[in-house]
């Protein structure tokens, strides 16, 4: 099966007046048709971007330097804005990070699901749409009566719901969520993810999830990518990423994140702070903050390799060691 | 909605209770009190000042006065006019008030269908050159002093170009022989006029509530809406008194321009830094990631949400628009509300003085409560 979404080094960076930022930095991974992704990373790492640029949404200070973006054989950076407006929604739509915001107070939620379906499919009729609003406030678990309501008389679960159905509207093959739950309370939040999960497992679509939060993330994608300053540092499939990471950074955001089922011990904290992107370091970006750092570490940058079948990787020194302990308690 | 009216309807009386007090205060605190500034006028015959004295029981304790008072604006009676003896002020107001609503109904209308459009636009090209000539013109329209920009379009279309009237709101040549005054054909544009903007209302509504798509929608609305003007042009033409109407209108032009471009440039600003804000709103992310058109995106996403707050401005400033009438209708010799205050206050005639500040009153609480049935329409999120 060939790749839906094939990302090749893409780098994207913000001018701004103190220089460049290089919020991307040579990011490269490929999608199949149906998976899910999680791209794992903590603010400012450049998740969002990664996304915006797929999407074409960028800042006007935003420059995509280099790379392709291969979405179902066409390159979308060489689309015009014409074509790129078909591409949006009905081939990629997206979950934004501020669900809350997401919705325009002025119009009844409905219709601006409904706006999305007429404007890629003019031939639909005004009532169909509203057969398919409907049909997709059932799949998402709303009572279909609310359509016709404002966003201010939703809750903020319902609203986030409500953006679900909007993203399915046009049928997308993939969609970006982009820290679809992290403004909802940790309960709903597990309901929304696993809604999410299902709704993409029975219409088989391509997924990416953005999050901050690995254990979060690790529930529902089978592919995890851990971003940092603006690359990827280790890429595979969501088990292995958890049982067997490979990068330090991944080991340390392991280790930040409780276990709930685990034996009680402190958490570990990355010391240090993320890298400056407007200047980051020569080689490894994470080298200052990494206890396994040698001096090649600090000269060189590490390629992005496979050192497994399908576990991707950029360190000079691959960590072996399993989470040991904790996995014996669990 | 019919409840909220009612409320609001309650609000304006009780707000124009305090206003009227406010006035009866302002005359009893003028040198001599009330009574010297309504019956002190040597035109007045003994049996007319023993009348006036009489209906607003000026020889009576101030709280009776105060009663009688209120009791006469509601009624409409506010004494008999000095300047215009005997003619009793609410005579004058009827013909006057008319005037000064059509031109400003018409100003702000032009005004702000401009300002909204040009405040969108320049939002949308943020950075443009022409964003920054605009808005430096903007700000300049906005800042300038009422009687110099009355001055200047005096001078370069009246008196340079000599492309319109200077004087009056109508020429007397022309009306000489006439059988019937000026104000049976002004009533009856004004009529025209708001026949015109109920079928607009109307056919806007009907747009949207009977189709879903915008080719549709534009057609719905647009051809009552020229058709009514077509037939209303074509009425007046065919009528004897196309003529005298068409007079009226082009001694309206100037006036109409100078408090056009005076709330225009306000609208205009605020609608920009309005929209200016509103595109950075997540909403219009979800907007541009849909799909949508630019232009979609603009109109129906960023200009409709942006479009709130002006109006919230435009109430505020709807008072200042007003005081700048009184120098317009002066400058322009149009004969409306303003330009009887003026007169008024020159001639120390008070009993008109006092019944046009009752009445700009009354006109400002209306256009408010007109604009918050507006404002109800627009934000879903505002219920009553």
């Amino acid at each position: 099966m060939s790749a839906l979404l094939s990302i090749e080094g893409l780098k994207m960076y913000y001018d701004t007046q103190k220089g460049s930022v290089k919020a991307v930095d040579g990011v490269s991974f490929q999608l199949k048709k149906g998976e899910s992704l999680g791209l794992v990373g903590e603010s400012g790492c450049g998740k969002t971007s990664v996304a915006m640029s797929i999407m074409r949404l960028l800042a006007e200070n935003a420059r995509i330097i280099s790379g392709h973006i291969y979405f179902d054989g066409k390159d979308l950076l060489t689309l015009s804005e014409k074509e790129m407006n078909k591409v949006r929604w009905k081939g990629i739509s997206m979950i934004f990070q501020a669900a809350m915001n997401s919705l325009n107070p002025v119009y009844r939620v409905g219709d601006q699901i409904i706006e999305a379906i007429i404007t890629h499919e003019p031939e639909v009729t005004f009532e169909q749409a509203r057969e398919r609003v409907k049909a997709l406030y059932e799949l998402v678990g709303l009572d279909p009566g609310r359509m016709d309501h404002y966003p201010h008389e939703y809750s903020g679960g319902m609203k986030q719901r409500a953006i679900i159905a909007m993203s399915l509207a046009c049928n997308p093959q993939l969609i970006i969520a982009d820290e679809p739950t992290t403004a909802l309370d940790v309960i709903v939040q597990d309901m929304i993810l696993r809604e999410m999960a299902r709704i993409q497992k029975k219409l088989n679509m391509s997924m990416i999830y953005i999050s901050h939060d690995i254990a979060v993330i690790a529930e529902v994608a089978e592919k995890i990518a851990i971003m940092y300053a603006g690359k990827i540092v280790e890429f595979s499939d969501s088990k292995t990423i958890f049982k067997q990471p490979r990068h330090p950074y991944t080991i340390g955001l392991m280790s930040s994140f409780p276990s709930i089922r685990g034996s009680k011990k402190p958490l570990v904290t990355i010391p240090g702070e993320p890298p400056n992107l407007l200047n980051p370091p020569k080689g490894c970006r994470f080298a200052p903050r990494c206890p396994f750092a040698t001096n090649v570490c600090l000269e060189k940058e590490p390629p992005y390799k496979e050192i497994d079948k399908e576990h991707f990787i950029a360190c000079w020194h691959p960590q072996g060691v399993k989470r040991g302990a904790e996995d014996k308690d669990a | 909605m019919g409840k909220y009216i009612g409320k609001r309807l309650f609000q304006i009386v009780i707000l124009l209770v305090i206003y009227i007090a406010v006035v009866f205060f302002i005359l009893h605190a003028m040198p001599g009190g009330m009574k010297a500034l309504f019956i002190s006028n040597p035109r007045l015959t003994p049996e007319a000042q023993q009348a006036i004295l009489k209906a607003f029981g000026l020889d009576k304790p101030p709280l009776t006065q105060f009663l009688i008072y209120m009791r006469n604006s509601f009624t409409l009676n506010f004494g008999v006019s000095f300047s215009h003896y005997p003619t009793p002020v609410w005579e004058i107001i009827k013909e006057r008030l008319p005037r000064t609503a059509l031109l400003f109904i018409t100003a702000t209308i032009i005004s702000f269908l401009i300002g909204f459009h040009s405040g969108k636009v320049l939002a949308w090209k943020r950075g443009k050159a022409v964003e920054y000539v605009s808005t430096i013109g903007g700000v300049v329209a906005y800042t300038i002093f009422t009687p110099v920009l009355a001055f200047l379009l005096i001078w370069f279309f009246g008196a340079y170009l000599r492309l319109f009237p200077l004087n009056q709101f109508l020429n007397p040549d022309l009306w000489a022989n006439t059988s019937f005054s000026s104000q049976v054909i002004f009533l009856r544009l004004l009529l025209t006029a708001s026949i015109i903007g109920a079928v607009i209302l109307v056919a806007l509504i009907l747009s949207y509530r009977l189709s879903h798509n915008i080719r549709s929608r534009r057609l719905i609305f647009y051809i009552p809406t020229i058709s009514s003007v077509v037939i209303a042009v074509f009425i007046w033409w065919k009528s004897p008194y196309g003529i005298y109407g068409a007079d009226i209108l082009w001694h309206m032009v100037l006036p109409v321009v100078e408090v056009t471009i005076i709330s225009y440039a306000g609208i205009m600003l605020v609608m920009r830094d309005s929209m200016l804000e509103t595109v950075k709103e997540d909403f219009i992310t979800t907007a541009r990631a849909k799909g949508l058109p630019d232009r979609v995106v603009r109109d129906k996403h960023a200009a409709r949400t942006a479009l709130l707050p002006v109006i919230t401005n435009f109430i505020i400033s709807l008072g200042f628009t007003l005081s700048g009438g009184i120098i317009t209708e002066t400058l322009f010799s149009w004969p409306g509300m303003g330009l009887a205050m003026y007169e008024a206050v020159i001639s120390h005639d008070y009993p008109l003085a006092a019944g046009c500040l009752i009445f700009t009153g009354i006109f400002v609480l209306f256009a408010h409560l007109v604009v918050d049935i507006v404002y109800a329409f627009l934000d879903p999120r505002i219920r009553y």
